[in-house]
């Protein structure tokens, strides 16, 4: 298959364009991935505090940039 | 801050997150400020820039080339991009979605900055490239340096070429303008208006 042929010769290229997309695209996903597993944590009842030490930041931080969120406060404040 | 921008100035900033949109780029950056500046319904020094030489079409066409579209947030480039280290994004959504139901990965993640006069603004059109906010804060630091009260679409021009590094200034001076005499001239424009 010509497209998999392709995408092993990006995994392996010293593009920076190439490589600084992958990057890209694992921060987008990273953003996602926290936003699902933060909510999920919040619908469980976890404080900000046990989600912080979890993924290992401050309690401000991940408040700050999680709380805002409708489905982030649905079990109450921090 | 903002109440002191004029309603024009306020369009070109509203004209911006309309270019960001239309472009699909995540953030306002000062390349769609340019775009703004560049229409003339919204915009004063729209027609001092077309006498420089600069159109929105040629604009659009290189922060095409350089940038590129983004029109899916996290489509498919961004697949492709991650199955080149390894990653197969359709397992993970599969995997996120048996747990959390259909859609868990779709939600766009929120990042409110507050860093600045202008870190908060958001206008639920997509955050500003700290670029653009240093181009915001330069067009006031212009407006307090000319004693003028109220922030206009020149400011936002003569913030832009002062800031000086951004895609916006990248473009203009690769479309062979001479900033500081686009600089000028927005001054002289000022006199003119007075």
């Amino acid at each position: 298959m010509s497209q998999a042929t392709d995408l092993a010769a990006a995994a392996g290229s010293t593009d920076p364009r190439v490589g600084l997309r992958a990057v890209l695209a694992l921060r987008r996903l990273l953003e996602r991935l926290e936003v699902v597993q933060v909510d999920n944590a919040r619908r469980q009842g976890w404080s900000w505090q046990e989600i912080a030490d979890a993924l290992e930041v401050s309690r401000q931080g991940v408040h700050k940039k999680h709380a805002g969120r409708a489905s982030a406060r649905t079990q109450g404040g921090a | 801050m903002f109440e002191r921008f004029t309603v024009q100035a306020r369009e070109v900033v509203r004209g911006a997150v309309a270019a960001r949109e239309r472009l699909g780029h995540r953030n306002v950056g000062t390349e769609h400020l340019l775009l703004a500046l560049l229409d003339e319904e919204r915009s004063s020094v729209a027609g001092l820039l077309h006498e420089a030489g600069v159109d929105a079409a040629r604009v659009t066409e290189a922060i095409d080339r350089k940038v590129g579209r983004d029109t899916e947030e996290f489509g498919d480039r961004d697949a492709e991009a991650l199955r080149s280290i390894g990653i197969d994004l359709a397992a993970v959504r599969s995997k996120l979605e048996e747990s959390f139901g259909e859609g868990a990965l779709e939600s766009p993640p929120s990042q409110p900055s507050r860093r600045g006069f202008f870190g908060g603004w958001d206008f639920s059109g997509g955050r500003f490239s700290p670029r653009a906010r240093k181009v915001l804060e330069l067009a006031l630091r212009e407006a307090v340096q000319l004693r003028h009260r109220e922030i206009g679409a020149e400011h936002i021009l003569l913030g832009l070429l002062r800031e000086g590094n951004g895609l916006a200034a990248l473009v203009l001076t690769e479309a062979g303008l001479d900033l500081a005499e686009l600089r000028r001239r927005t001054l002289r424009a000022f006199d003119q208006a007075a």
